[in-house]
């Protein structure tokens, strides 16, 4: 949807967008009354539910505004305030069950990281990151940025098995663990690496992703023993075990999709240059928001239910 | 018209070319009569602390014309070389304002950047201007030498620690080996185990039990070791089927020999049967997706899960509430424990699992450990208010003990 | 087999026919190997819908995308064990032969004899495929289990506890200047001094009250017990909000597979 959509197609989005609000506020209606008449629910309309609800803000789209929480516009305002020409590790690590939630961040930390003209280290730490970052590499990297060199304004050094034996190694000597990039060219080859002899060299590290090894080896192996500044992007189901250590030890996190739509949000605020460039976590908090606003309802219901039952037993 | 805009060029070009001479010129004559700075002074140098050598510390006294003056100081260079009569090397460099730097050497003995230990070094440090060839330089210190250290003192508190938590381990440990009845509060996960192998056994329906995604060296698979040990004992007396997928290799095989034990223990060394413990892969979703199929072929009468899961946990829980087992859960991964509080009918909340394995194998070293861990809370309790009273008033004495220095 | 499920099965493969042609066609002039990418999507649609299948109740689909997951994932790792372990990190640094058969880029000056120990535990490891010799693999368990815990317990130590309780000493009173001075600019500002003081309290209170639950070595009766059920509750309102984060979580991943059957596989323009 953007200004040259037809007026036509846009009426029968907003047509959409209230038939399906009146689908689901319908249907949440006749659970409540069916809770309130202790009537059970089959679990496959609970199931219905939640696929109306994702589906239809998707066929529908719907883009709320995303303001940024102090917590993620650390990181924003840490890459922005580095000078152009520093050195930031992005490590992907994660692989394709966490995409959805995790690929958006990658995206975005490598659009401006790549626009400020940082040098950015690509690596991961899962085996399957690597595909991950050839999405970036062909959603973003080529086609928005073709003047940047690999090797010169980034470079590729991909995955390493070894978990936090790997981290042990890079955290004094980086050309040890990964003595080639991706393409086998040697490390003092390439330009990006001049002044990098290990992670303490580094003038920001990324994590992204929320499995194991992941950003809390990163900020045991690397962050607190190198003193190195740390962030991440994680998948909102490890996100709030990582609060504890912000922000001493992270300086900031983009907790799932939520935190991802905010970066994005920030991103193109300060940097019109992307405003047609794709927003997926944006796109994807409209379903978010429904769905979680009929979650919500369900736990209402449920506890009707449960009240209701209580009730009826104390009677009894 | 033609000839027009040709004379026109050409009049420009050399209009321009003359510019960017007079240009050069005014630049270069700049250049040329900058004066040179003062030097540095109160150079010192000296070995880095805590470190395993290679690596020394440069300060000083910023020259007088670095921000004041003449104001011509832009940047200090930094010279090392083995005699003071010797050809010095630049090392590195520090932009303007710093009287500080840090040089840390490389371990390759072939590069540049390697220091060599116990050897006299000499360093000096030029004030530079805008013009390189234009600057002060100071007067050599040395000799000096990088050594390595055997100590690290930033890391005290930390040895601090280890020395009393092992400390009170040890003690513990001793107590409990020479028979001493360690009190350990009674879980409702764990009487309920024995009440669901009784329920499995009465309807003939077997016990799935699931480690979840751990490798046999995590703490919670370890004690979750201990938990199938005493579920399988209790499953070879009552001659119940027990089903074990794995997703670790590793802790497959470490399962069979407790399992294979347990069997052995309550008399029925016959019964056990390898494939009971079995792996199926090593892939999250993969496996989550075998285990369902298995729960729901099978109808397992019991869930016994007790480890470390991730994402997989509520899709676990979820089926197993489909298929009617009764489900006892245990993890030390906050993240899941939600899903298993609202799933399944028990559940041991992070370091009850580890109390859970204490309580039911009893072993001396499992009790010593886990008495260790609630004197060392007790401590964390203790050390928390003192150290919100001494933040409360300023007191960064106390505060300062918990700095760990890298 | 029942008729009914023949005919569901006839209908899925029309269906999977159809939707390979259609993709197929509409990748053609755009991508290479069209046949193939059109192939490609119409699985993956297939295997999609076969697990979500799985919602309705168990049925054949959902076996057999499960029997295909957990045959792919195992080979996988198998080789994904062998290509990035071994020949990736073990085989550059010892043979430049290997290496060159390999095509790995082999690292000289590299080689050093202790590597050929993890090349012994990980031989005696697969001991435990015998019988008679399996009790040697105990050994290399042994040996990953002490590196683990020796590796980490600093780290641990440092990170997660000695850094953890100093986080915890927060100022319970914030900016106090008096009772009149704090009751004169009360405000709900996240960085007002009253939020910042009740942030603070509730750090103090949540920790010292969590940890009094999981004391073990002391019934929970009295002040004690007391204490130990505002640690719970403490833990359940930090468990619910860990479960509304992760109900996010799913529904983005749930967002991300409707996106590829509507986007990619059907080819609405969304």
């Amino acid at each position: 949807m953007n200004a040259f959509t037809p007026p036509l197609a846009l009426a029968l989005v907003d047509i959409g967008r209230v038939i399906s609000l009146v689908l689901i506020a319908g249907g949440l209606l006749w659970l409540l009354i069916r809770a309130i008449k202790l009537k059970e629910v089959e679990r496959r309309v609970i199931f219905l539910f939640i696929f109306i609800s994702v589906a239809a803000p998707i066929l529908f789209p719907t883009v709320f505004k995303e303001k940024a929480t102090p917590i993620v516009k650390a990181v924003f305002d840490k890459i922005e305030s580095l000078p152009p020409g520093s050195k930031v590790l992005l490590s992907y690590d994660f692989d394709p069950a966490m995409a959805p939630e995790v690929q958006p961040m990658a995206d975005a930390f490598s659009r401006h990281c790549l626009v400020k003209g940082h040098k950015i280290v690509y690596m991961c730490l899962f085996a399957t990151g690597q595909g991950q970052f050839t999405r970036t590499m062909e959603n973003v990297i080529r086609p928005e940025f073709p003047e940047k060199i690999d090797g010169v304004d980034y470079v590729n050094i991909g995955y390493k098995a070894g978990n936090e034996g790997v981290l042990n190694v890079i955290i004094s000597d980086f050309k040890k663990m990964f003595p080639t990039d991706v393409n086998g060219v040697p490390y003092d080859s390439v330009e990006v690496f001049k002044g990098i002899r290990s992670c303490k060299d580094l003038d920001l590290i990324i994590s992204i992703g929320g499995g194991r090894p992941g950003i809390k080896e990163w900020v045991l192996f690397v962050g607190d023993p190198g003193d190195v500044p740390i962030a991440t992007g994680v998948a909102a189901v490890v996100a709030p075990q990582l609060y504890p250590y912000y922000p001493k030890q992270l300086l900031g996190l983009l907790g799932g999709i939520k935190g991802a739509a905010e970066y994005e949000s920030e991103l193109v605020i300060h940097y019109p240059r992307f405003k047609d460039s794709p927003t997926p976590a944006l796109l994807m908090m409209g379903p978010q928001t429904l769905a979680h606003i009929v979650i919500m309802a369900f736990i209402i219901i449920g506890n009707v239910l449960f009240i209701q039952g209580r009730r009826k037993e104390g009677k009894q | 018209m033609r000839y027009i805009f040709v004379i026109f060029s050409l009049v420009l070009l050399t209009f321009s070319a003359g510019l960017a001479q007079v240009d050069t010129l005014g630049v270069d004559s700049i250049l040329l009569n900058i004066a040179p700075p003062s030097p540095i002074s109160n150079l010192t140098v000296y070995d880095k602390a805590n470190d395993h050598g290679h690596a020394l510390i440069l300060e000083w006294t910023p020259s007088p014309d670095d921000g004041a003056g003449m104001n011509t100081v832009m940047l200090y260079e930094i010279f090392r070389s083995e005699s003071p009569d010797s050809p010095f090397v630049n090392v590195g460099s520090v932009p303007l304002g710093n009287s500080r730097y840090d040089n840390i050497g490389i371990l390759e003995k072939e590069s540049r950047d390697y220091i060599p230990d116990n050897t006299d070094l000499y360093y000096r440090v030029d004030a530079v201007t805008i013009n390189p060839e234009v600057r002060a330089s100071s007067e050599v210190f040395g000799p000096v030498r990088s050594y390595s250290n055997w100590f690290h003192r930033g890391r005290v508190p930390v040895l601090l620690a280890v020395l009393i938590f092992g400390g009170l381990m040890m003690y513990f440990v001793t107590v409990a080996r020479k028979g001493a009845e360690l009190y350990v509060r009674p879980l409702a996960g764990i009487s309920a185990v024995d009440d669901a192998i009784g329920r499995a056994t009465e309807m003939g329906r077997p016990i799935l039990y699931i480690f979840g995604l751990g490798t046999a060296d995590m703490i919670s698979t370890i004690a979750s070791f201990t938990i199938l040990s005493r579920v399988a004992k209790q499953v070879a007396e009552y001659q119940t089927q027990l089903i074990v997928p794995c997703y670790d290799p590793i802790v497959m095989t470490v399962a069979q020999e407790v399992v294979k034990s347990s069997y052995l223990d309550a008399g029925h060394p016959d019964a056990y049967n390898d494939d009971m413990v079995f792996y199926i892969t090593t892939n999250q979703f993969a496996y989550v997706a075998a285990v369902n199929g298995i729960m729901l072929r099978e109808l397992p009468a019991t869930n016994i899960y007790m480890g470390k899961f991730y994402a997989e946990s509520l899709i676990l829980a979820e089926t197993g509430a489909v298929a009617g087992s009764i489900q006892i859960a245990g993890t030390d991964e906050v993240g899941q424990l939600p899903f298993f509080i609202i799933a399944c009918d028990y559940t041991l909340i992070g370091e009850e699992l580890y109390a859970a394995s204490a309580y039911l194998g009893r072993e001396p070293i499992m009790l010593g450990s886990l008495k260790a861990q609630d004197y060392a809370k007790a401590a964390v309790i203790i050390l928390s208010i003192l150290g919100i009273i001494a933040a409360n008033f300023g007191l960064t004495a106390f505060t300062n003990i918990f700095k760990v220095l890298d | 087999m029942k008729r009914s499920t023949l005919i569901l099965m006839g209908l899925v493969v029309i269906v999977f026919a159809l939707s390979w042609i259609f993709k197929a066609i509409s990748f053609h002039g755009v991508e290479e190997h069209y046949v193939l990418q059109g192939f490609l999507v119409t699985l993956a649609a297939f295997l999609t819908l076969s697990i979500m299948s799985f919602l309705y109740r168990d049925n054949p689909f959902y076996k057999f995308a499960e029997h295909l997951f957990v045959g792919i994932s195992a080979a996988f790792w198998m080789s994904m064990g062998f290509w990035s372990t071994i020949v990736g990190n073990l085989i550059p640094r010892l043979s430049e032969g290997l290496s060159n058969f390999f095509k790995v880029h082999y690292i000289p000056g590299d080689y050093n004899i202790f590597f050929y120990i993890p090349v012994i535990l990980g031989i005696l490891l697969l001991m435990r495929l015998s019988r008679n010799y399996g009790w040697i693999s105990r050994w290399s368990l042994a040996f990953i289990v002490g590196t683990t815990a020796g590796l980490n317990f600093i780290r641990y130590l440092r990170s997660d506890f000695i850094n953890q309780v100093s986080a915890t000493y927060v100022p319970l009173l914030v900016d106090w200047q008096g009772i009149g001075h704090f009751f004169s600019n009360l405000s709900l500002s996240a960085s007002g001094q009253f939020i910042m003081m009740l942030a603070n309290w509730v750090i103090f209170l949540g920790v010292m009250c969590g940890i009094i639950y999981f004391f073990f070595s002391k019934e929970h009766t009295g002040m004690f017990g007391r204490a130990s059920r505002v640690g719970i509750w403490i833990l359940m309102i930090t468990f619910g909000a860990s479960f509304g984060y992760t109900v996010m979580g799913r529904i983005s991943l749930l967002v991300g597979r409707i996106t590829f059957l509507f986007r990619d596989w059907m080819g609405l323009n969304i």
